[in-house]
């Protein structure tokens, strides 16, 4: 039976738009429609215009159109028995190069760059292929199924889909006889030996290093053998056919690579894989993406819920920490996490993501009263811990007093607006929070250290604001048992002093700073306390109940309950008594540093010449 | 990114907007001012159910697919959000069902190193586009997903069945919100699913990869369930409720489940009776298309709970309610619909598009 024979009739599509690439255009004698029902055996013209193409394709290389025009072809040919060599060379030719690329994309999406779009320089778009024995050989271009026939016996294809099957064993269903699979030891070697002449032939020499790395993971069953083929470039193979290749973002690995590539960069199809990314994140920051920036907050949305929540929020933050800004759906969703947080699940994570929010006015509602409720519904140590102290990074107020300010291109009258309204609402939450706890020296001590910063916005953040402590901060500080807190307490009336010398405020605050000069230093030196007009205004007949002598000074440098050992103690070691002033001395040397600012400044004095009493006024 | 444009009230200067696309987003965070953000600024008032919606029965049998219809109508739905696709194209829908049909039989097939014979099942998978069932220019039209496939053990003549359906829909969605996305995007919050759960993940991975999209799961929350009660109860002349049948949790150990179930007649009285008398509306709102307001919704459940009060003395409002049916649908609080009547489909749609919307991220 000669097959050679019987085969006159046969079908062969050709459409060669050979003509649309732009490197082929020597190559003439192919541009034309052949019809139909063409015999190929014997067809000189066809052979030469195949010679032809392959001559070009070894030293130029093709464009993927034309592999792809070429496979069509070389699929579209209903042969028996004989092979077509030129025809089963582009078939080897095209499935090899397929694999690897497919092993490409498999590499990349080991390292999490999801791709669902396969880029546009890959011919073959195939996801899985099957054979099936009842159907006709046809390949369509750029779609996704692939079938074989075994028509009489095509062995090449055989050979070639057992291949795959080695490769990518979930992509291929088919049943290998076992003696075929000794055939293909060396079945890297026309692919690479190819691609080097390419390349070498373009110039490229020792451009890009390949490797291949073939390792057999499992020896022992050669049925299942699972391979994995690793593809190295050392550099993006960056050929010259093409100089409006898109550069897909994952391949861009170096600052100096994307600065390069940056008028045509390909961003990937799943934005989320860029959180990680510094580079992306420049990338996306730099071109200001809408859709690109759109698809990553709707990304972000329902990730922030998931399990993995915490490294997924670490990365978030870093991205932010990196952007210097926030994402306006994390924003979002932490207003509505806000209302159901508990103060401690993802804590660092929260507050991070809390310090990227831009501090507007409009974020009282959303932002303070959530977390109001959970200051005033929580333990000592959680609300200290939690809100004012500085030790470590995670605490609230700090963050949120480290506004990033350029960011947000508010006026200056804008930002010291909600950075008074932050400082207010802390002033609220500390007099709460000192009540309920019973003015607790701790808590105290790290509300000073937050007004102590606030005397201190000029210098930090060149912002010219003056905020005094509310009442029920100032009176809990200066009625402390504890003589730090009275200490700090002068030291910030002190800081301010120098503040309000220093630039223009209003006059309710001016009036509110004298009005607590007047009663620190009535209190402390003057021995006026619970006079009238003195802040703590106590009826007299309650005053006499308590038996008290002498209230007025209960309260002074001498009696008040923080300073009464120091009192004491001078008077131990002081033989006789001694003038007032050396008092003063000893009770500044023992550190308390905001207290003698804070007398020297206020309150001057004429000793009388041995007597402990002085007449002061305050200045 | 937040697009950081600010105007601040005391000032009148307005910072340099970054990009130039004047786009919905950038200008919403301009007028902050002093209101709330996501409350009540200008045109995004939609961070909350609409308050007030109208009632018109919709026949839509002459202009949906009597296929596709029957498909939707009288099966239970497990309801998702997504949020928008990214350059979906309702011109690639042959492609779309290739590649979906693709990656399916890919997955299964994932590890499988030999094939046996017989053993495998080929999946068809469908992507069809169900016209006539939006209302207004701007929603996209809704696309159905089928999956076929032959059982298991399936005789060779055995023809493949539908193993698996989904839709994606925007029924009035709020034209703000729409118009605020870029071009590329195609809207389409809620999604319905029914079938293997198994399917239902593949189905959303494909989806996630290709268009870059996100699911979540959108329950239908105490608001929308009561929302449907009074739609349903509203529309008991035209198509009897048979029942209305409420299903309430009580928070209390061991929970208690409360199954509530009232006369049409009854409901329908008491629905009456809540409404707004006539006078104070236009009076050229027909009686069929009247809108509800949420104060009369409200009022109606206020209604059926110190009923049950007033027999049991147990305070429903203290619980949740789980679930909500009647003959016209069911709709259950872990995000399961039924639509058993073809004339409320645009209604119950149009109020679970809102709250897929109301998932949206930003």
């Amino acid at each position: 039976m000669s097959f050679l024979k019987s085969l006159t009739k046969y079908r062969c599509k050709c459409f060669f738009h050979l003509y649309k690439c732009t490197h082929l255009n020597t190559m003439s004698p192919l541009l034309h429609v052949v019809e139909a029902g063409t015999p190929v055996q014997g067809n000189d013209e066809l052979e030469k215009n195949l010679v032809q193409v392959e001559k070009v394709a070894y030293s130029q290389g093709l464009p993927p159109e034309a592999v792809s025009i070429m496979l069509e072809f070389a699929m579209s040919l209903r042969m028996g028995k004989t092979v077509f060599a030129s025809a089963s060379k582009w078939v080897n030719w095209g499935i090899s190069m397929w694999e690897s690329f497919w092993n490409l994309i498999a590499e990349m999406q080991r390292h999490n760059f999801p791709i669902n779009s396969y880029p546009s320089s890959c011919p073959c778009r195939a996801s899985h292929y099957e054979r099936n024995k009842k159907c006709d050989a046809e390949y369509k271009d750029g779609t996704d199924c692939l079938l074989f026939s075994s028509q009489g016996r095509q062995p090449f294809l055989l050979h070639l889909l057992s291949l795959y099957k080695v490769f990518c064993p979930e992509l291929v269903t088919l049943s290998i006889p076992s003696r075929m699979k000794s055939g293909f030891r060396n079945h890297i070697s026309p692919w690479k030996s190819a691609l080097i002449a390419v390349q070498k032939r373009n110039g490229l020499q020792g451009a890009s290093s390949i490797s291949l790395v073939f390792t057999n993971k499992d020896k022992t069953n050669p049925r299942k053998r699972v391979c994995i083929f690793y593809w190295v470039c050392s550099q993006p193979s960056a050929t010259q056919s093409s100089s409006r290749r898109v550069v897909p973002l994952v391949e861009l690995h170096s600052f100096a690579q994307l600065l390069e590539n940056m008028h045509r960069i390909e961003l990937p199809a799943q934005m989320g894989s860029l959180l990680g990314s510094s580079l992306a994140l420049q990338y996306l920051d730099c071109v200001q993406d809408e859709s690109a920036l759109l698809r990553l907050n709707f990304w972000l949305g329902p990730s922030q819920t998931s399990e993995e929540a915490l490294q997924f929020l670490n990365k978030l933050l870093s991205a932010q920490h990196f952007l210097q800004e926030g994402f306006s759906s994390s924003e979002v969703f932490l207003y509505k996490f806000l209302n159901v947080w508990d103060g401690s699940l993802l804590r660092p994570q929260i507050l991070g993501l809390l310090s990227n929010i831009p501090v507007v006015p409009s974020s009282r509602e959303l932002l303070f009263e959530p977390l109001m409720q959970l200051f005033f519904t929580s333990s000592l140590f959680f609300k200290v811990g939690f809100s004012f102290a500085d030790t470590n990074r995670s605490n609230l107020l700090p963050l949120l007093f480290k506004v990033n300010r350029k960011k947000i291109n508010m006026t200056l009258s804008g930002f010291k607006d909600s950075m008074m309204e932050l400082i207010h609402f802390v002033g609220r939450l500390a007099s709460v929070g000192l009540q309920l706890e019973g003015c607790h020296c701790l808590l105290l001590s790290f509300v000073l250290d937050f007004y102590e910063t606030v005397c201190d916005t000029f210098l930090k953040y060149g912002l010219p604001l003056i905020v005094m402590p509310p009442a029920g901060v100032f009176y809990p500080a200066l009625f402390a048992t504890d003589p730090v807190s009275v200490d700090r307490l002068a030291y910030i009336m002190h800081s301010n002093a120098l503040n309000v010398q220093a630039f223009h405020i209003s006059r309710q605050t001016f009036r509110e700073f004298n009005h607590y000069v007047v009663v620190m230093v009535n209190c402390l030196w003057n021995s006026r306390m619970f006079h009238p007009g003195m802040g703590v205004q106590l009826g007299e007949e309650l005053l006499l109940k308590s038996n008290v002598p002498q209230y007025g000074s209960s309260f002074d440098l001498v009696h008040h309950p923080a300073f009464m050992n120091y009192a004491v103690n001078f008077h131990q070691k002081v033989s006789h008594s001694k003038p007032w002033s050396w008092y003063l001395e000893y009770l500044f040397t023992q550190g308390y540093d905001g207290l003698k600012h804070f007398v020297q400044s206020n309150i001057s004095w004429q000793l009388k010449a041995d007597d402990g009493q002085v007449d002061s006024q305050q200045r | 990114i937040c697009f950081s444009v600010v105007r601040t009230p005391t000032d009148s200067i307005v910072a340099q907007r970054r990009s130039k696309n004047k786009s919905y987003r950038q200008s919403y965070r301009s007028c902050l001012g002093a209101a709330s953000r996501l409350g009540h600024t200008p045109g995004w008032t939609v961070r909350r159910l609409n308050t007030s919606r109208r009632t018109k029965s919709h026949n839509i049998t002459e202009k949906v697919n009597p296929e596709h219809l029957a498909l939707l109508v009288k099966t239970e739905w497990q309801l998702s959000y997504v949020t928008p696709l990214y350059q979906f194209r309702h011109t690639q829908l042959r492609s779309y069902s290739r590649q979906l049909s693709a990656f399916i039989t890919a997955e299964k097939q994932q590890g499988l190193a030999v094939e046996v014979e017989g053993t495998q099942t080929s999946f068809r998978v469908s992507f069809s586009v169900v016209q006539g069932l939006g209302e207004t220019d701007d929603d996209a039209e809704t696309v159905l997903v089928q999956i076929h496939s032959k059982p298991v053990f399936a005789g060779k003549d055995e023809a493949q069945k539908l193993v698996w359906s989904g839709w994606l829909t925007c029924i009035n969605g709020n034209p703000e919100y729409l118009h605020s996305l870029p071009k590329d995007f195609t809207c389409l919050p809620l999604f319905g699913s029914r079938g293997a759960e198994n399917l239902t993940s593949l189905v959303k991975s494909w989806f996630q990869q290709t268009f870059d999209c996100c699911f979540g799961p959108l329950e239908i929350n105490q608001t929308c369930q009561q929302w449907l009660a009074a739609l349903w109860t509203n529309c008991h002349i035209e198509s009897s409720i048979q029942h209305l049948k409420m299903i309430w949790t009580l928070p209390v150990e061991p929970p208690l489940q409360i199954t509530y179930t009232v006369n049409p007649q009854d409901a329908w009285e008491l629905w009456n009776s809540v409404r707004t008398p006539l006078l104070e509306r236009r009076e050229e709102e027909e009686e069929t298309a009247r809108s509800i307001d949420i104060e009369e919704v409200t009022r109606f459940m206020q209604g059926l709970m110190s009923h049950f009060y007033r027999h049991f003395r147990l305070d429903l409002s203290a619980g949740r309610l789980s679930q909500v049916s009647s003959a016209l649908g069911s709709a259950k609080f872990s995000g399961r619909i039924k639509m058993s009547n073809s004339r409320y489909v645009l209604t119950t749609l149009s109020l679970l598009t809102e709250c897929a919307l109301l998932k949206m991220p930003i």
